[in-house]
């Protein structure tokens, strides 16, 4: 597979001085073309500012930007084969639908035949014919931004940036345009770099994650590997709900480990690519909520009930184990099950190799 | 809500209806009714109706011929220079007032405050004294000539006083802050991701300008121009003072009648010509800013 887009090294520093702000440290990224890329963390990670240098809206301070193998460095936004879908949309106010489609076709030069057939074509493609004629301000939300999709993709850049283009959508419409978007994707063929704090939309849309924190990427994968094998605290935090048990480690074999879990029973452990923590050391080991149930019988611990919460689907049971640290566990009503009460002492398994050691 | 306060709230509003019927109102009915009222003997009008003040504004009397009627070129040509000279004004204020507006729109927030103070500190001193201190500047051998003299660009001085030149300078000097205000409050409204959105979609500095920026502080414009255009033509003292006896504008004539000219009809008439051609630019402009309805900046 190609790469589309690649970064090394870069840094940003925004001010100068005792002002100055570190946004990016010494980013290093292969965005493979064709891909939906997702760049997640919360604000104020450096993902927009990522996304920016992309677009040629900021220039790094340090390290190359490469896009379709080009160096980039020093050229404007309107030489770079790459189309932003704005946070809010930014629609020309003063054009109509189709006339900001139809903007980035008419400022390259191309035929007026050749602009009104692109823009037809991707009227047809975010489903707006109806709309051609109204202004920005006379369409809903949702339709702006398919207005904003269909006019950043008409020129048939070889990247689409998306600035969290769904966060001012309602949770209904963003499920609508998050499979909208998979479409849109799949039937161009052009690649997605879509910046997003949402975990849950990064994890159903994207072929792989960057996770974000501080101007660093703490961890890139498949939403596969980010979700099930969290490489460090953060990451395991930021996506879904996980369980942080302290372990001491018995023995150490290649990406295993034995590890001693409160309450004294020793299990199998995963260890991340790269980490050999010391015997006898303590480490945080992650399990997610959904990796452990009631156990029929001794477990691998036994915690104590604090309090239930229904959800309908689910019961999440909210736990402490016998070092005192919280463990929730959650449980598919499959039946109507009996709920324990509150102080009674649960029994806990781990569903097995799912127990994993972060690094530090 | 009651009777009563609603009476109340009536009676707040009172004493600005009652300055504006008095003040506003009153003056232009007195100036519409003198328009149609015949010359008095030593100024003034005698009651009696009569459109001569009206006649004359556009049509002369040949003095020894009053059957032969002619059109008055001379008024014809202060009207036209009236609305030449505002028009051009208009032009230079939004030409120097855009970039000024821009300069002030893209600083930090917390120093913007301080660019527009400096924008309103020649409101603080008097028109007339400004104007005199712009005619110390360009007479022959004021500031700007000496200078150029000084600094060998010019072998002579170049006559800029009571000239066109002057009076442009003047006015757009003067009405400048007219532009740039509603300038930059077009600016501040202006949502700058779409000039980012336009450079992204391959347009260059100059047609992102062109084809985003303008269009969008376009109400600006059209606000600034009404605030520059219907002042200038109205214009008195900078005239009389830059302009010097030569070159006469609307007020310049209109006070000429109510003065030496003891043509009170005549002058009222004129005032009243004065005011249609502001009512005729304002309806232009409401009907620009209704073409903008409903559609928003940003």
């Amino acid at each position: 597979m190609s790469v589309e887009i690649d970064i090394h090294g870069v840094g940003k520093i925004f001010g100068q001085g005792s002002a100055a702000f570190q946004a990016l440290v010494d980013v290093s990224l292969q965005i493979r073309t064709g891909e939906f890329f997702t760049l997640l963390g919360p604000s104020g990670c450096g993902k927009t500012t990522l996304l920016r240098l992309i677009a040629g809206f900021e220039h790094p301070t340090s390290g190359s930007l490469k896009i379709a193998g080009e160096e980039v460095a020093g050229r404007g936004p309107n030489q770079r084969p790459v189309n932003t879908v704005f946070q809010n949309y930014a629609l020309f106010p003063h054009m109509t639908v189709a006339q900001n489609i139809g903007f980035g076709l008419r400022m390259q030069g191309r035929p007026r035949a050749e602009v009104e057939a692109t823009t037809a074509e991707m009227l047809a493609l975010v489903r707006m014919e109806a709309m051609a004629d109204r202004r920005p301000t006379e369409i809903s939300g949702g339709q702006q931004q398919r207005v904003a999709l269909a006019r950043a993709l008409a020129p048939r850049p070889k990247v689409l940036l998306l600035d969290e283009p769904l966060s001012a959508l309602d949770l209904k419409l963003r499920k609508e345009m998050q499979s909208e978007l998979k479409r849109l994707q799949s039937e161009t063929g052009i690649t997605f770099v879509f910046v997003t704090h949402d975990q849950e939309e990064a994890l159903t849309m994207s072929d792989r994650i960057a996770v974000m924190s501080a101007g660093r990427i703490l961890q890139l994968g498949t939403p596969h590997e980010i979700y099930h094998a969290p490489t460090g605290r953060f990451v395991a935090d930021f996506i879904g709900d996980t369980n942080f048990i302290d372990v001491t480690v018995v023995s150490v074999d290649g990406d295993r480990a034995i590890v001693t879990l409160p309450g004294g029973a020793s299990r199998p452990a995963r260890l991340p690519e790269g980490f050999r923590p010391v015997i006898g050391e303590t480490v945080t080991a992650v399990v997610r909520p959904e990796q452990a149930q009631i156990a029929p019988d001794g477990g691998d611990m036994a915690a104590m009930l604090v309090d239930s919460v229904f959800f309908g689907t689910d019961t999440h049971l909210h736990l402490r184990l016998p070092d005192g640290q919280p463990f929730t566990l959650r449980r598919q009503n499959s039946g109507d099950l009996p709920v324990p009460s509150p102080g009674a002492t649960v029994p806990i398994s781990l569903a097995p190799d799912t127990l994993r050691v972060l690094k530090g | 809500m009651n009777h009563e306060s609603h009476g109340w709230k009536w009676l707040l509003c009172a004493p600005a209806l009652v300055l504006l019927v008095v003040a506003a109102s009153g003056p232009l009915l007195i100036v519409a009714v003198y328009s149609f009222l015949s010359q008095g003997n030593m100024g003034g009008v005698a009651w009696e109706f009569s459109l001569d003040g009206w006649f004359r504004v556009f049509l002369t009397r040949d003095i020894f011929d009053p059957e032969n009627v002619s059109l008055n070129a001379a008024n014809l040509q202060v009207f036209w220079r009236s609305i030449w000279l505002s028009l051009q004004t208009t032009i230079i204020c939004a030409v120097l007032g855009f970039p000024t507006a821009w300069f002030i729109a893209t600083r930090p927030p917390s120093s913007r405050a301080l660019w527009l103070f400096l924008i309103t500190i020649p409101f603080w001193t008097n028109l007339l004294i400004r104007t005199f201190a712009i005619q110390e500047l360009i007479r022959n051998n004021g500031v700007l000539n000496n200078t150029l003299l000084w600094i060998s660009i010019i072998d002579e001085p170049i006559n800029m006083l009571f000239t066109d030149f002057a009076i442009l300078l003047g006015m757009a000097y003067v009405f400048l802050p007219l532009m740039v205000l509603p300038l930059y409050a077009a600016m501040d409204k202006m949502d700058f991701r779409l000039v980012e959105a336009g450079y992204d979609l391959y347009a260059s500095r100059v047609r992102v300008l062109w084809h985003v920026i303008l269009p969008l502080v376009k109400p600006g414009f059209i606000a600034g121009s009404i605030l520059v255009f219907i002042p200038s033509i109205g214009s008195y003292v900078t005239p009389r003072v830059l302009g010097g006896g030569r070159t006469m504008m609307l007020g310049n004539l209109i006070a000429l009648q109510f003065g030496q000219g003891r043509n009170w009809p005549l002058g009222a008439a004129l005032a009243m010509v004065l005011l249609i051609i502001v009512t005729i630019a304002l309806v232009f402009y409401l009907r620009a800013v209704d073409r903008e309805g409903g559609r928003p900046n940003g």
